[in-house]
């Protein structure tokens, strides 16, 4: 048993760990820029999808992963500019809006798909993907345990850590950041000392339809090299709940998102070795499971912004 | 402190309409330079719309707004800012889980290479409040602070924006003599400094106290303009309200009282939400027939002593008895089953439900039991005729029992909280604050109401800050202040001047003699 | 005047089942219930009240007619951009959904309807049951399971009955643990559901191997066995034998159903406290309301509903479990409960709505080689038109012309004017 674990826990689980936290981190970020704003964003999933899609597209078609990178990210903000706008200026309840950009998000890419390759399913490969650009930081890469899983990956796991410094530092200390809090606890005094709400909360969720396109440009031109109809196989709500469990803040939300990473890691690697002879899907259900006992422990514990998912509007846009 | 002669801000014929609602109109009114202007007018007059259009929150149906001479059209709180308008709103516009700091640079922060520069925002802010005489920890989260000190931070925002003229709207409201005292003599200090003020209010004597004139307004429409040093009390508030008014509701003497009370609050101890005390030690008792009314200013441990006789929180110690049973722990229903009544302060949230129908909100804590409701199955004629006797019983004017209840007026809709809670025949009844925002014919109607339940015999506890309204129809008065009943008296046998030392000073208001 | 009533409920009935299985003769019993309504009303209201409601009726639909007709030529114009006709195309879904594949469409509307309904019993309960999908595969699989494990010594209709309930039985223990999580700890019903739905559907494969689909021993490895026919729905072609053989008298459970729910939310002390309790939990708490109990029987009766779906398609259509589940019940259920504004018979007809572009939409693919994705498009557009209350206004107000490109010189002109 012993010999089992430790052939469980290796460098490469950490470093999977890390690699397979990747898309829900990139997706939680935009979670807690999104709610912390107060607009509640479950439409992340769909977003995600978006970008993966054009990541995809556009790297096969310039034949440069980067560029791919690029495309996916300004598909997935111009997708959720339709959230946006059917958000703060149409009022739109929060959720539905949500799902809807869901429902529109799983019909645009497979109709693309067929436009754009020909066929239903999966998509062309890319021939350079962004693996290709793995690198290792010299001293650090070579740390015991920690140094290949944290330093020594591909670019968009690198882009993540960065993206959750610095969305923590934008949070804290810049006046975009103040005006994001102020936005979703009392949008109204915001309001009133004259930052226009709308224009940042519209700015909140560009900025997570960014997030999410990082994240679904991971999923097809990093971790794979082509885009597969629903590849983003849950991981937009798993970062929901990841942004509750860290308590809308980046630091909080990266620990949640290893957790995921974790789990996800530990069942293929699980698997692989063959442990407890339970049939392949039970490991493959772990990180749905995982996330709905993270989210029973601890929800209790964190604070949502106070106007969360509360339509937002000022005098003058709607007379009686 | 004599004002100069330059107009610095001056509306004429100023009107908004909201629909068929006319908040405004034709009001024309002018601020002179380094003077203290108070606008009077009762709940509803027209003093926080003709506020907000001047600030630059709602645009006028008509008029115009001259700033220093030039004609100004504010389409947001920003363009009137940058102006050199500050406004202290009745409603704090602060972010509760900010630092002061943040609250007060909230939108005009120093920055450099993209960050804030908190430390030199700090010392502008000490600044500031050192040069003005408002004290404040900058580091503070807002929502740790006293109301008092958060009216400060929100001054202290209007003068971090250099503002040249200053509207506070219902500033003494919530504060104790003592912070009006303080408040007063700031505001003197920044006239005296060239700093032109507004202040919007219904009490009289402070704005006599602190203003050069009054303008005083009544439906919507400015009625009067008076110099502060020649005008009297009674002249403006006749002007206030039209006609000479004494709110005339003859108070029954309470029916004959049991030994035996029907409420009975033993050495009470409620802790708030956030876990600090609440209610401390507190001992009250309610008869038949009798009315209590508990004064005191909101913030008080009001909240929590009408969910604690109505059973929506726990209690940390103590005993509440009812008809001399031990009810301490009973949920709202078992207690609303036993002849309880409740007529919560927000009728909106937590008294009707908005989009229900008249029928169906008459039901409301009733929809268990025969006629309404038989084998689990609504009887939707009983429910009807329910509705449409209650309806005429309570003088609720709508169309039919199937009318949505959003779209009664507020006296209407309280009708309707009360005409359900009166008619479940209870044996005690528990009223907070029952005519905010009512009009005065409404509130006479419930009053009316009130009564006659007393002369049946019910037990009445009412929680009101309005103290015209305690004097009004309670038999005995018992005053909170900090959770703690501080003072309790006969309501012939005290006065308005009484109560309100013992409410805003607490233990320490010496007992009249 | 009941006279008129009853013989129009009778004409509407019989002209609903003949239209359903295809005889469209049905139609014209049901124009005749609708005149012989229409004239009992009048007789009732009297010519004034009467044409007002009439006039107030096509208002209302004016509306969604409209939305789904502007949503139509925004895909069409998508189909142009991209190299496709849509004339054609079209041509093709009307006929296909409405005519040829009629059949299909209500096949597709059956389990459309219920989780519609479990969705909007949630919803009026103040609950998003977004995870409708998992509640749904629960369904399926234990219906499959009794069905092929149930003795045939039972009596058909015994036994159909018998699976049904455990089916819905099934459906609400799945959203037992969301609904504890949300009464006590306040976790989003949202999450909770939807990883329910993902384990559920990830271990389904277990279930199809342990009954016939093992791809070691079967022919079919990615299906179970057929359940035994005994337990099979009957068919509409028993009674009306023109009809399409695969038509099942589920439409009609379903139907019954969306009355059924109806009738709880609207008439029982239940529905009106968890209606209560979803648009107000303060109000419906301060007056005695068991928050909790209410809020754990709405996600419970919501699973129980969404199983049902399930249940329907096994014994009705499939008789076996398929391993492909991926059906997008659930976000497919949200879309026809918010387009039917949560009212339980309109449900009935944005699933066939709905049932129609796919079945529709699966004939243009065929017929026209049009990607039937572009359905699923047309089918967002919809939803965010009609749903969209502030668009509407707006639109209104400033008139259809005026709306492109001059909002903000023309509220400008409003503000003046009022």
């Amino acid at each position: 048993m012993n010999g089992a674990l430790l052939q469980l826990f290796t460098p490469q689980l950490f470093e999977a760990m890390v690699r397979l936290a990747t898309p829900v981190t990139f997706a939680a970020l935009a979670a807690v820029i999104c709610e912390r704003s107060g607009v509640t964003n479950i439409a992340m999933e769909g977003v995600m999808l978006v970008g993966a899609f054009f990541a995809a597209w556009v790297g096969w078609l310039a034949g440069n992963p980067w560029i791919g990178m690029l495309g996916g990210v300004a598909g997935s903000m111009l997708f959720s500019l339709l959230f946006a706008w059917a958000v703060v200026s149409l009022h739109f309840n929060h959720v539905v809006a949500g799902a809807i950009m869901n429902i529109l998000a799983f019909g645009i890419t497979r109709y693309l798909m067929m436009i754009c390759f020909g066929r239903q399913g999966t998509s062309e490969s890319l021939p350079r993907t962004l693996q290709d650009y793995k690198f290792a930081i010299p001293v650090l890469s070579k740390i015991p345990y920690v140094g290949p899983a944290l330093f020594n990956q591909t670019p968009l796991v690198y882009l993540s850590i960065i993206s959750v410094i610095v969305l923590s530092w934008v949070l804290l200390r810049t006046r975009f950041g103040l005006s994001i809090n102020a936005a979703g606890e009392h949008p109204m005094a915001l309001e009133t000392l004259g930052r226009s709400v709308y224009k940042i909360r519209y700015s909140a969720v560009l900025l997570s339809g960014l997030f999410c396109g990082l994240a679904g440009a991971f999923l097809s031109i990093e971790n794979s090299n082509s885009f597969t109809e629903g590849m983003t196989d849950g991981r937009g709500f798993i970062a929901l709940a990841a942004n509750i469990a860290g308590a809308w803040k980046p630091g909080g939300v990266f620990i949640a998102s290893l957790f995921f990473g974790f789990v996800d890691a530990l069942q293929l690697r699980a698997q692989s070795l063959g442990l407890l002879s339970l049939p392949s899907e039970v490991f493959l259900a772990f990180p749905y499971v995982a996330t709905i006992i993270a989210v029973a422990g601890l929800v209790r514990r964190s604070r949502p912004p106070a106007a969360l998912g509360e339509d937002f509007r000022i005098e003058g846009e709607s007379e009686t | 402190m004599t004002p100069g002669q330059q107009n610095v801000l001056e509306t004429q014929h100023i009107t908004k309409r909201f629909g068929h609602l006319v908040a405004n109109d034709d009001i024309s009114i002018l601020l002179k330079k380094g003077e203290i202007l108070a606008i009077l007018g009762e709940n509803g007059a027209g003093k926080t719309t003709l506020m907000n259009i001047l600030f630059g929150l709602y645009r006028p149906t008509s008029g115009s707004i001259k700033l220093q001479g030039v004609d100004v059209n504010f389409r947001s709180p920003r363009e009137a800012i940058a102006a050199g308008l500050g406004m202290v709103h009745q409603h704090f516009m602060l972010v509760p889980p900010l630092t002061v700091t943040q609250n007060i640079i909230l939108g005009q922060e120093p920055v450099k290479n993209g960050h804030i520069l908190y430390d030199k925002a700090k010392k502008e802010v000490q600044e500031l409040s050192r040069r003005f005489g408002l004290e404040i920890d900058p580091d503070a989260p807002v929502m740790d602070l006293p109301v008092g000190l958060q009216q400060r931070v929100e001054i202290l925002k209007a003068l971090y924006r250099k503002a040249s003229v200053l509207i506070l709207d219902e500033p003494t409201a919530v504060l104790s003599p003592r912070e009006v005292e303080e408040l007063f003599e700031v505001l003197k200090k920044l006239a005296a400094n060239g700093t032109s003020i507004i202040i919007i209010t219904h009490k009289l004597e402070e704005a006599l106290s602190i203003a050069n004139r009054v303008y005083v307004l009544r439906r919507g429409k400015l009625v009067a303009e008076m110099d502060a040093t020649r005008a009297t009390p009674q002249e403006l508030a006749n002007q206030m309200v039209g006609r000479p008014v004494v709110l005339s509701v003859e108070k029954p003497t309470p029916t004959s009282r049991d030994t035996a009370p029907i409420l009975k609050l033993e050495k009470l101890c409620v802790r708030s939400q956030r876990g600090l005390p609440a209610l401390v030690n507190v001992d009250l008792s309610v008869h038949r027939g009798e009315i209590l009314g508990i004064a005191g200013v909101e913030g008080n441990g009001q909240d929590e002593l009408c969910k604690a006789v109505i059973g929506l929180c726990g209690i940390e110690s103590g005993s509440i008895r009812y008809k001399d049973k031990d009810i301490s722990h009973w949920n709202s229903r078992r207690r609303i089953e036993a002849g309880v009544g409740y007529i919560p302060e927000d009728r909106h949230t937590s008294g009707l439900v908005l989009p229900f129908t008249l029928s169906e909100n008459l039901i409301l804590g009733k929809s268990d039991r025969p006629p309404l409701c038989r084998h689990g199955i609504l009887n939707k004629r009983e429910i009807d005729s329910n509705a449409t006797k209650l309806m005429q019983q309570y003088d609720v004017r709508a169309e039919r029992p199937s009318t949505t209840v959003s779209t009664l007026s507020g006296g209407n809709q309280q009708k309707v909280v009360v005409a359900r809670e009166f008619s479940r025949n209870p044996d005690f009844l528990l009223i907070s604050q029952p005519t905010r925002g009512l009009d005065v014919g409404a509130i006479e109607y419930i009053y009316k109401k009130i009564n006659e339940l007393k002369v049946q015999g019910v037990g009445i506890l009412l929680i009101s800050m309005e103290l015209e309204e305690i004097f009004a129809i309670a038999d005995r008065i018992a005053v909170l202040h900090k959770g703690e009943v501080v003072f309790e008296s006969l309501a012939q046998a005290t006065s308005q001047t009484e109560v309100g030392e013992y409410m805003f000073r607490g233990k320490l208001a010496r007992r009249a003699q | 005047m009941i006279v008129l009533h009853v013989l129009a409920l009778l004409l509407a009935v019989a002209g609903s089942v003949l239209y359903l299985a295809s005889y469209f003769e049905g139609g014209l019993l049901l124009i005749g219930a609708l005149v012989l309504e229409g004239f009992a009303q009048r007789k009732k209201l009297g010519k004034a009240a009467f044409t007002q409601q009439v006039k107030g009726l096509a208002q209302k639909s004016l509306v969604p007619v409209v939305g789904i007709v502007v949503a139509l030529v925004i895909g069409a114009i998508i189909m142009a951009l991209t190299g496709y006709d849509p004339v054609k195309a079209y041509e093709a879904l009307f006929y296909g959904g409405l005519i040829k594949n009629w059949h299909v469409t209500v096949l597709n509307a059956v389990p459309l309807i219920f989780t519609g309904l479990a969705i909007t019993f949630a919803f009026q309960g103040g609950l998003f049951n977004i995870g409708a999908e998992g509640q749904y595969y629960i369904g399926v699989i234990v219906s499959t399971w009794l069905g092929l494990t149930l003795s045939p010594s039972l009596p058909s209709w015994f036994g159909i009955v018998l699976i049904y309930l455990a089916a819905m039985l099934a459906g609400a223990l799945l959203n037992v643990i969301p609904a504890l999580l949300k009464v006590n700890t306040g976790a989003h019903e949202v999450v909770t559901t939807m990883m329910l739905a993902y384990t559920v559907r990830t271990l389904s494969p277990l279930f199809i191997r342990a009954f016939g689909g093992d791809p070691k021993t079967s022919s079919h490895p990615l299906a179970t066995d057929a359940i035994k026919d005994r337990f099979w729905l009957p068919l509409f072609q028993s009674i009306l034998p023109e009809a399409i053989y695969r038509l099942h008298i589920g439409i009609l459970l379903a139907i019954v159903a969306a009355f059924v729910t109806r009738y709880i939310l609207r008439s029982t002390n239940l529905g009106y406290k968890i209606r209560a309790l979803g648009y107000n939990p303060k109000a419906a708490r301060t007056y005695g309301i068991p928050v909790g109990w209410m809020t754990t029987t709405a996600l419970l009766i919501s699973g129980a509903l969404a199983a049902m779906a399930g249940a329907t398609q096994v014994l009705g259509l499939d008789h076996r479990m398929f391993q492909d589940l991926n059906a997008g019940y659930g976000w497919n259920g949200i879309s026809i409960a918010l387009l039917a504004q949560n009212n339980p018979v309109a449900i009935i007809f944005t699933a066939l709505l709905w049932g129609a572009l796919d079945a529709g939409g699966q004939y243009m693919a065929r017929v026209t080689h049009t990607p039937n994705a572009i359905i699923e498009i047309i089918k967002g557009i919809i939803l965010f038109l009609l749903l969209s209350e502030s668009l509407y206004e707006q639109l209104k107000k400033h008139g259809f012309w005026k709306r492109w490109g001059r909002r903000r010189a023309s509220r400008k002109q409003k503000e003046v004017a009022a």
